[in-house]
Order: structure tokens, then C-alpha cells, then sequence
């Protein structure tokens, strides 16, 4: 039996605008990640990805609130426990985070190394700073970072670097679970490839246990997830492995998110480069029915007054949809 | 469009700052319909008659005559004459005259006076009383004549044929006028200034004039700013240089003391208005002419720009089409700003005397200026200077308040 | 270290641009007016001014001192060695009283009055705006708008309102002066007492008017960092509240500091009013008996002064700032 790191149940939050119109980005989610694993999430933009990868925390502040459901790491829910013990016992050091603007991730006018002082100090305050800075060093030169880069203002680094530094900074406390939103996708090529390696090796110096990786790439996805998990309008529309959810995608919404990009490998070679049409619903008014029936080319008229349950095979696939998964297949062989 | 019009009239910020607006642009224009006195006509003969109602005496005589009997009606003529200090007054002359100080009783008004009649002489003058404070007594004394008496006032006028004064009425103490028969009233809910011109009268007009200054020196400064900004954020290179040096000077260099430099150079007999407005306007570019810049160069290389580009289409046209319309609300934001600055610019010029020099209209600075000369606010006539504080607080907070709303919408980053 | 002597001689580069600037400003605005100085005395002379022999002489000195039969390059520089020398000729109307007279005994009122109000007033005034920020409720509602208001009351405003109350009605302070009417200069404690009552209104006047701008600048400034991404990583790596609001706030103190540097101008243009209005001995209070004098040689010095002082101010500023900001100096290697 795997051991699962983090459990998420029936997670249920949301936003307030500055019109005070509710948003429920995180719609009833649930879901697990095993040690050694890391779990895909994938979507268009605005479709609550990087607010539940917030929401995973159990940190809320304004304008994000919890509304309902559990979160577990290692069997201990941490969602009923109070703010500031999540953030003395919880936050970087069994859950950490790679924000998805890093460039902007840390404050320009502080040395890297007074932060990393910062981050440490607030769960032990009696670490010294000659203790702190042995660790840093340590921990950039195993992550492949010059040393240096900790006497220097974030301003001084390039893009890629500052990445970097962010993501060793994140794992600093060796969390046993890290949440990376995007980490890679406002970088150059040569640094993206840089960046996941590091990620990968994260996990092989045993960093960091398990990983949750958020992108809308995904062909970066296939390579770096084992499971992935498909987000659309605040809910989840399909679970499984990313061979399965890549090659036989069961909801029509992954359907057309494999169709729109191109996998360099077997069998997925020939497909027509498609994107879907229309766009993401407005969640402030989310439509009754599937939310995905405005730009289903499967529609019924029942897919828009019926509410449509996550369907959970046995073999630990979910997807969203009132068709069989027999129809599916079979509709989209025909196109 | 239309949505971000919407939007721009769902922020109560704007619509609160709109509304002031409105309401002082609404005044200026319907309140000379109303009241059509010229706004510099002097009314007064003398300086600051406090805010008020002003019943012309000679008609009221003549006016039909209530009998009112009024119990508390003699001791209200007397308390108003005889305040708490003028009854202190006459003890400390009574005392310093010679007259025992346990004697005098100043609650008791009838021996105070007879004290007062008895002993009073205003050929005496007392050891160490300014002439200032003689001719108060000799005031307070033809005031306090007569106030106990219960007698009315006999009117008379001069018979043309004999030259004698003919007794043609008596007025009784009792006796009232109703003020809407009296044909010569006259409101003055701001008073007069040092000219004994009406205030409120002149108030509305230099409000009139003064947001003419702002609007002809905005568009003057927005105009200006727009132009460098456009030519210096969309060419580049070289112009880029050579505006933003400019630029970058004349954002150091106090506008208020160029302002000072050229309005004293124009000299006395030119300065009109309008040019002090296009003054004001020539030195307040300097903002609009680096947000332009700054929003053009985020936008210069955007899509659908290059694409114009590849269309080639011509500078004027991209500039026009897929340039301006971009920049559009920020060049208005800059609009209002530079507004309420030059009105306030303008005051500023005037306190110094280098306001407008004009005998037609009045300005807001050009009020605050003469109150200030004649000391209104030492000698505490508030009607002739806190009015015109208050309307330039309100038009410049009007306009910030409008353009706080409008950068809520356009630049929802720095929202709250 | 290099990188900041970059930028400071970069800095000290540009004041003399534009020092240089003020000067060909204040040198040729006039003289392509209608109204050029030598017009003005020989205007005085011709109106029959009350002293004509006095204003003959002064054109006759003027015209030696500023060479205004010269042509127009050398009078420019005859200036720039005149002024250098604090030789700005003679006033007009305190006649035969030299110009770098009437300065020197008003410069000083204006720089004790003017650099301490207006620090004092940005200080209050970014921690008003960073209280307002951070504890938004409540304060944030009622206070802001208020202050919102309070800081559209223009400098001259603001300075009546305060003489009228404190001055007039209270007679807490005295209206107008420097220091008691009845006083000579001196050391005594009489006189510095004097001048400490007479401070304060005109100081609290611009203070006040100072922190209204303020405290709005720094509160949208310190909304948007708490907005800032940093923020939010910081959170989520666990780190104290207290921490990051520390982080924040010195963040949107820096652009307030350029702030600072680029409004000054303006500041000392109000705080030039207020000087008026409480008739302080300052250059405000100099400007304008110039200006009711029509003392062209005392008006362009006491602009020429205003103007170096601010670009003064402004140098002092931004090299602070290059000093604190890390970024300036990563700029500079760029």
C-alpha cells in the first residue's frame, strides 16, 4: 500500500470580489498524492488551478475563504486548526509553495539570505544565522546554485535564477509536500528544462516527499506528473494516470485539451491541432447543469438541467460526464 | 465603451465627486439668471457688512404698522445694547472716575444707568484712556441715551413751505412691520467684502471665471503633455532623448516659480485671465507629458499595433487609431488633475499679487487676495475668506474624488 | 560600492544641468518680456517715483553691475560672476539696501521653517497612510475620506483657517511675524521664546497641509505592495505577520521618498504662501513685497534662491534614496 502524503476531501472555497460577488473557484474537490508521487493539474486559465493550490494550504486570508471539506497531511486534518499554528507547524515545513509569478516571489529589497533568516527563524526561532547560512549554502549548492546568490537583492538575478532560488528557498524546510503553480511557464526554454530538472531532483535528494504541479501545459505535464487531474470551472471533470488521461481522456473537456496540443509521441501523432471553442463560464453566475454543455460538441438537452456527479471507476479513474465511457470513446474515434 | 462608462458610474467615488462637481458648475450657471446684479457692482457703503438680511429703515416707517405686545420685548432692546461687557465697560469708567467700586451693581440696570447719566462727561478725559477707548464711551454713551425710556419716536418731516419740521408720526415701541411689506429688502447671505461688494454674488462668478482659468490651462497643460509624450513614448530614439531631457528639467525646476518669473515679466497691464491660464498651462505639462510617455511605451509594441504597422498604415494614423483610444482615460484622469491644480495655482498667483489684473470678473485667488489685504481674517470677517477656501476645497476634492473613481476602474491593480 | 558612486556622480551631474538651467531661466524670462528691468526703473523714474535721484542711481549702477549696454551673452555671464559673488544690485523699493541683504536676513526663517515642517509632515503623513492601509477598517473609512478632504484645502487655506482659530479666536499664538513687533534680534530667552511662539502655527500649517497628500500616496502605495506577490509567498513560507508588514511598508516608503523629491517643488511653492499669509519673515514674505514693490532685482534673487534650494533638496534626496534602495544600485550596473 503507497502512503499517501495529502488528502483532500470535498474542498470547497472561494473568493470574494471587490463587488462582493462570491466566486467558488474550488468547487467540491477531492484528492490524494502518494509518496514519491506527484499529481498534474491541469486547465485553462481561470479555472480555479492556482486557487486551489492556495486553497491546499489551509491558510486563507482576504479575498480567499474557506467554506467547506478536509485536508489531511499524514492522517492529521489541518484544516480546523487555527492560522497561526498552520503557519508555525504547517506552512514550509510540511507543505510549501513555488508561487506562480516567481519573478515577483521575492521582496526586491531584501537579500535572499535575509529571507531565508526570515522563513527559518519563524518556525525555530533559535536558529543562528551562522547555522542558517551553513544550511542555504548547502542546500543551493546540492540544487546546483552558485553560492553567491544569497548575499545578492533578487533584483540582481536573471529570470531563471531567480526561479531557482525561489524553489530552493520554498524547500528549504524539506516540506513533505510542495505545490508548484506554473513554476516554468514565464521562462525562456533553455531555463524551463533547467527548472524541472531541479524539481525532479527535489524529489531524489528527498527534498520533499511528494509534489502537486499545476501548469496549462500539457505536454510539460505528461513529462513530469504520474497522475494528473483535469480542472474546469472550479471542478474537477477528470482523474487518472497521465498515460490515461493523456492517450484515452474520457470528458469531452480533456478530450479537446489533448486535441489542442501536440504530443511528440506514439499514437498521438496525426491528431488534428484543434482548440475548443467559446470560452471558460463566468463563476460568479456558474451555468445549471454540466458547465462544460455551452462548448460540448456532444451536447444533449439534458447536460444543462441536470448537475452532473463525478463518475469513480473502480481502478481509480473519475471523470465528470453523464456518458458511458464506452459512448465516449466510441464518439470520439468517429471525431 | 459603454461597459467601462458603466462601470465608471458604479464607483461611488466618482459619483459622489461628480456630483459636487455638477452641483458647483450647476450654481454658476443658474444662479446669474436668478440674481442678475452685476457681480463687482459695489452695494455697500463701507467695508464687510456680516452676512444678513437688510430691511431698508425708511421704508419701513413708511410700511403698515402691527401692534405687538411683546413682554420680553423691552429687555431684549436693553440686553441687546447693554451686553455683559459694555455694563463691565461702564463700572471700570465709573470706578477709575471716582465712583466707589462696592457702589456700582452692574446686574442692576437702572442704577448703572442713572449712575452712568449722573457722572458721565465726555469732554472728561481720564488719566491713562487711549483716544481709541474715549471714543467707544462717547458710542457706548449715545447708545445707552434713552434706553430706559418707554417713549416712541417721533418722525418728522420738513415742510417745504414754512422750512419747519412737521410732526408726521409717532412710532411706539410696540409697533412692527411684516417684512414682506417693507418694499426694500435685501439678502446678503455671505455679507459684503472690503469693497461692499456681495459676496455670494461675486463668490459664484469667480467661481465661473476660476474654472474657466482651470479648463483653458488643463487643455493647455493636456494638450502640451499629450503631444511630447506621444511624440517621445511612440518615436523614440533620439526625440525620446531630447523631450525627456526637457522633461526631466522642467520636473525640478519649480513650476510655481516660473509661473512667478513669467507673470511678473508679462507686467501689470497684460495679465488678463486667459493669460495667466495659458501661463499656468505652459508650466503644468510636465505629468501628463511622462504618464503618456510611459503608457505609449507599454503599448507600442503590443499586437495590434505591429500589425497596423505591417499594414502601413502611416504614424499619424496609428497613433490615432490604436494608440490614443488606449490612453484615452488616463489622458482625461491627467485632464482633471491638471484642472484642479491650475485653479489652485491660480490662487496661489493671486495671494502674491500676481494674479489676474482685471476690473470685470473676479477670480477665486483674486477674492482670497483683496480678503487678505484688508486683514478679513484678523479682524474676523469670515464671510469674505472661508467661503472661497471652502468652494476651491470642494472643486479640487470634487475632481480628486473623480479621479480616484476613475483609477479604480481603468487601473484595477491599485485597487483598495 | 562603485555602482553608488555611478549614480551619485550621475546625480551630481545632473544638479548642475539644471542649475545651470534655473540660471538661463531666471536670466532671459525676463528680459524677453515687455517689462525687462531697465524698462521698470526707467518706468519708476518716468511715473516720478518717490525717489527719482535714488533710482537714477540705480540704474546707473545697474547698468555697470549687469551690463546692459553689453551684448547679450556677456551680460549672461556677468550675471552667473555676479551672482557668484552675491551680488544681486540693489532693491528698488528698500532703496539703497543691497539685494544679498534682504536675502540673508529672510533665507534663514524660510530654511527653519520650511525643511522641518515638511519632513515632520511626510513622516506623519506615510505613517497615517500606512496605519490606514494596514488596518483598513473603520479608520480606513471614516478617516481617509476626511483626510481626503483636509488635503484638498489649499496650503493658503489651511493656514487662514489655523490663524483664525489658534490666532484670532484662541489667542494661543500670535498672528503674524517671526517674533514679538516689540522684540529686537537677540540671544535672550525672551526672544528665542518669541520666536518658538511665533513658529508654530505657520509650521503646523504646512505640516498639516503636507501630510493630507501624504498619507494618501502612502496608503495606495502600501496597498498595492500588500497586493505584491512577495506577499503572498512570504505568507505561505510561514513567515511572521509582523515580518512581512515590515517588508511592505519599507517598500512603499522608497517610491514615497522619489515622491518626496519630485513634489518639493510644489511643497515649498505652498509652503511660500503660507509664509505670506502669517506675514513670516521668509523669502514668501520677501516675494511679495517685491512683487508689490516692483522690485525686479529682488524678485528674480529670491526666485534664483527658491529654485537652488529645491534642486538642492531634490539632489540631497535622491542621493539618500540611492543609499537605501538596493535596486538604484542594480540599475546602475545594468
Amino acid at each position: 500500500m503507497e502512503n499517501v502524503i495529502l488528502e483532500v476531501k470535498d474542498l470547497t472555497t472561494k473568493y470574494v470580489t471587490r463587488f462582493s460577488e462570491d466566486v467558488y473557484a474550488v468547487d467540491h474537490v477531492s484528492l490524494k498524492t502518494a509518496e514519491g508521487k506527484t499529481l498534474g493539474i491541469a486547465g485553462e486559465s481561470g479555472c480555479g488551478k492556482s486557487t486551489l493550490a492556495l486553497s491546499l494550504m489551509g491558510y486563507y486570508f482576504a479575498p480567499l475563504h474557506y467554506i467547506s471539506g478536509e485536508i489531511r497531511i499524514n492522517g492529521r486534518n489541518i484544516s480546523s486548526m487555527d492560522p497561526d499554528e498552520i503557519r508555525k507547524t504547517i506552512l514550509g515545513t510540511e507543505i510549501s509553495y513555488i508561487p506562480q509569478a516567481a519573478m515577483n516571489a521575492l521582496n526586491p529589497t531584501q537579500k535572499v539570505i535575509h529571507f531565508i533568516e526570515d522563513v527559518i527563524q519563524a518556525h525555530n526561532p533559535k536558529t543562528s544565522k551562522k547555522e542558517i547560512y551553513e544550511l542555504a549554502r548547502e542546500r543551493f549548492e546540492i540544487l546546483g546554485l552558485p553560492a553567491d546568490v544569497l548575499q545578492k537583492y533578487p533584483v540582481e538575478l536573471s529570470g531563471g535564477m531567480k526561479q531557482r532560488t525561489v524553489i530552493a528557498t520554498s524547500v528549504i524546510l524539506c516540506p513533505k509536500i510542495l505545490i508548484a503553480d506554473e513554476p516554468s511557464s514565464a521562462l525562456d526554454v533553455t531555463s524551463q528544462k533547467m527548472v524541472i530538472k531541479m524539481l525532479r531532483d527535489l524529489m531524489e535528494n528527498g527534498f520533499i516527499k511528494s509534489m502537486i504541479f499545476i501548469t496549462h501545459e500539457l505536454p510539460l505535464l505528461y513529462n513530469v506528473a504520474d497522475d494528473i487531474m483535469v480542472m474546469y470551472a472550479g471542478q474537477i471533470v477528470e482523474q487518472g494516470t497521465a498515460q490515461e488521461v493523456v492517450f484515452d481522456p474520457l470528458h469531452p473537456y480533456s478530450k479537446g485539451l489533448m486535441n489542442s496540443i501536440i504530443v511528440p509521441e506514439n499514437g498521438a501523432r496525426g491528431v488534428k491541432l484543434s482548440a475548443i471553442p467559446g470560452t471558460p463560464p463566468n463563476l460568479k453566475k456558474p451555468p445549471q447543469g454540466c458547465r462544460f454543455a455551452e462548448r460540448c460538441k456532444y451536447v444533449q438537452p439534458t447536460c444543462k438541467t441536470h448537475e452532473i456527479d463525478l463518475q469513480e471507476s473502480e481502478d481509480g479513474r473519475a471523470y465528470r460526464c453523464a456518458f458511458s465511457q464506452n459512448y465516449l470513446r466510441k464518439a470520439y474515434k468517429n471525431g | 465603451m459603454k461597459t467601462a462608462l458603466q462601470q465608471v458610474f458604479h464607483s461611488r467615488k466618482f459619483v459622489t465627486g461628480f456630483a459636487i462637481f455638477m452641483a458647483i458648475l450647476l450654481t454658476v450657471f443658474l444662479y446669474p439668471l436668478i440674481i442678475q446684479d452685476e457681480p463687482l457692482a459695489i452695494l455697500g457703503q463701507g467695508n464687510f457688512f456680516p452676512p444678513g438680511i437688510y430691511v431698508n429703515i425708511y421704508d419701513s416707517i413708511h410700511s403698515k404698522s402691527y401692534v405687538l405686545n411683546l413682554k420680553d420685548a423691552a429687555s431684549k432692546r436693553i440686553g441687546k445694547i447693554l451686553t455683559d461687557q459694555s455694563r463691565q465697560d461702564i463700572k471700570e469708567w465709573l470706578v477709575s472716575y471716582g465712583v466707589p467700586e462696592d457702589q456700582i451693581d452692574i446686574n442692576d440696570t437702572e442704577s448703572l444707568l442713572s449712575q452712568w447719566e449722573e457722572n458721565y462727561d465726555s469732554s472728561i478725559s481720564l488719566p491713562g484712556m487711549t483716544f481709541a477707548k474715549q471714543r467707544y464711551f462717547q458710542r457706548l454713551d449715545e447708545s445707552v441715551n434713552g434706553l430706559l425710556s418707554s417713549e416712541g419716536v417721533v418722525i418728522s418731516e420738513v415742510n417745504q413751505e414754512t422750512g419747519n419740521l412737521d410732526q408726521t408720526n409717532t412710532i411706539d415701541q410696540s409697533e412692527y412691520v411684516h417684512i414682506n411689506e417693507v418694499a426694500n429688502v435685501r439678502i446678503l447671505p455671505l455679507g459684503t467684502d472690503n469693497f461692499g461688494r456681495d459676496v455670494l454674488t461675486e463668490l459664484v462668478k469667480a467661481t465661473g471665471v476660476s474654472l474657466k482659468i482651470g479648463l483653458i490651462a488643463g487643455v493647455v497643460a493636456t494638450l502640451i503633455g499629450l503631444t511630447l509624450g506621444l511624440l517621445s513614448g511612440y518615436v523614440g530614439g533620439l526625440v525620446d532623448d531630447i523631450i525627456m531631457f526637457v522633461t526631466n528639467l522642467f520636473t525640478v525646476i519649480p513650476s510655481f516659480v516660473l509661473l512667478i518669473l513669467i507673470s511678473f515679466s508679462i507686467g501689470q497691464d497684460n495679465r488678463g485671465a486667459t493669460t495667466i491660464a495659458v501661463v499656468i498651462g505652459l508650466t503644468s505639462w510636465v505629468w501628463t507629458a511622462r504618464a503618456v510617455r510611459s503608457q505609449v511605451i507599454s503599448l507600442r509594441n503590443r499586437d495590434h499595433v505591429n500589425l497596423s504597422k505591417l499594414s502601413g498604415h502611416s504614424t499619424a494614423h496609428i497613433i490615432l487609431n490604436d494608440i490614443l483610444p488606449y490612453i484615452a482615460s488616463y489622458v482625461v484622469m491627467a485632464l482633471i488633475l491638471q484642472v484642479s491644480s491650475a485653479i489652485l495655482s491660480e490662487a496661489s498667483l493671486s495671494i502674491l499679487g500676481l494674479g489676474p489684473r482685471t476690473t470685470e470678473v473676479p477670480t477665486l485667488g483674486l477674492m482670497m487676495n483683496w480678503a487678505m489685504i484688508y486683514q478679513a481674517h484678523i479682524l474676523g470677517k469670515w464671510w469674505a475668506y472661508f467661503p472661497v477656501i471652502v468652494v476651491i476645497a470642494l472643486i479640487t476634492f470634487s475632481m480628486n474624488l473623480m479621479n480616484t473613481g476613475l483609477d479604480q476602474v481603468f487601473n484595477p491593480t491599485l485597487r483598495d | 560600492m562603485k555602482k553608488y558612486r555611478n549614480y551619485f556622480v550621475n546625480k551630481l551631474f545632473w544638479l548642475l544641468i539644471t542649475t545651470i538651467f534655473a540660471f538661463i531661466l531666471n536670466f532671459t524670462l525676463p528680459r524677453l518680456m515687455p517689462g525687462d528691468p531697465v524698462a521698470a526703473i526707467m518706468a519708476r523714474i518716468a511715473q516720478g517715483m518717490s525717489n527719482s535721484t535714488g533710482m537714477k542711481e540705480v540704474y546707473e549702477q545697474y547698468a555697470k553691475l549687469f551690463g546692459t549696454n553689453q551684448p547679450i551673452l556677456e551680460q549672461f555671464f556677468l550675471y552667473i560672476k555676479n551672482v557668484f559673488h552675491g551680488n544681486f544690485g540693489t532693491s528698488f523699493s528698500q532703496y539703497p539696501r543691497p539685494v544679498s541683504d534682504i536675502i540673508r536676513s529672510s533665507i534663514l526663517w524660510t530654511v527653519c521653517l520650511q525643511f522641518p515642517a515638511i519632513i515632520i509632515g511626510w513622516l506623519i503623513g506615510n505613517m497615517l497612510g500606512a496605519l490606514a492601509a494596514y488596518v483598513k477598517k473603520g479608520y480606513d473609512k471614516v478617516l481617509m475620506p476626511v483626510s481626503i478632504f483636509v488635503s484638498n484645502i489649499p496650503a493658503f487655506g489651511m493656514a487662514v483657517i489655523l490663524l483664525v482659530i489658534f490666532g484670532v479666536y484662541l489667542r494661543w499664538f500670535p498672528t503674524s511675524g517671526g517674533y514679538g513687533f516689540d522684540l529686537i534680534p537677540n540671544a535672550s530667552w525672551k526672544f528665542i521664546w518669541s520666536v518658538i511662539v511665533h513658529y508654530q502655527l505657520p509650521f503646523w500649517s504646512i505640516v498639516l497641509t503636507t501630510i493630507g497628500g501624504q498619507a494618501i500616496g502612502m496608503r495606495s502605495m502600501s496597498i498595492y505592495e500588500l497586493n505584491a506577490d512577495y506577499v503572498k509567498y512570504s505568507r505561505f513560507m510561514g513567515v511572521k505577520d509582523k515580518q512581512i508588514v515590515g517588508y511592505v511598508f519599507r517598500n512603499a516608503m522608497l517610491p514615497q521618498v522619489t515622491g518626496l523629491a519630485l513634489s518639493i517643488g510644489t511643497m515649498v511653492g505652498g509652503a511660500l504662501v503660507a509664509e505670506i499669509i502669517f506675514s513670516y519673515p521668509g523669502l514668501g514674505y520677501t516675494l511679495l513685497n517685491g512683487i508689490m514693490g516692483q522690485d525686479y532685482p529682488l524678485i528674480s534673487a529670491v526666485t534664483l534662491i527658491i529654485t537652488v534650494m529645491v534642486l538642492l533638496a531634490n539632489f540631497l534626496i535622491e542621493i539618500i534614496y540611492g543609499l537605501i534602495d538596493p535596486r538604484v544600485k542594480a540599475a546602475q550596473s545594468e
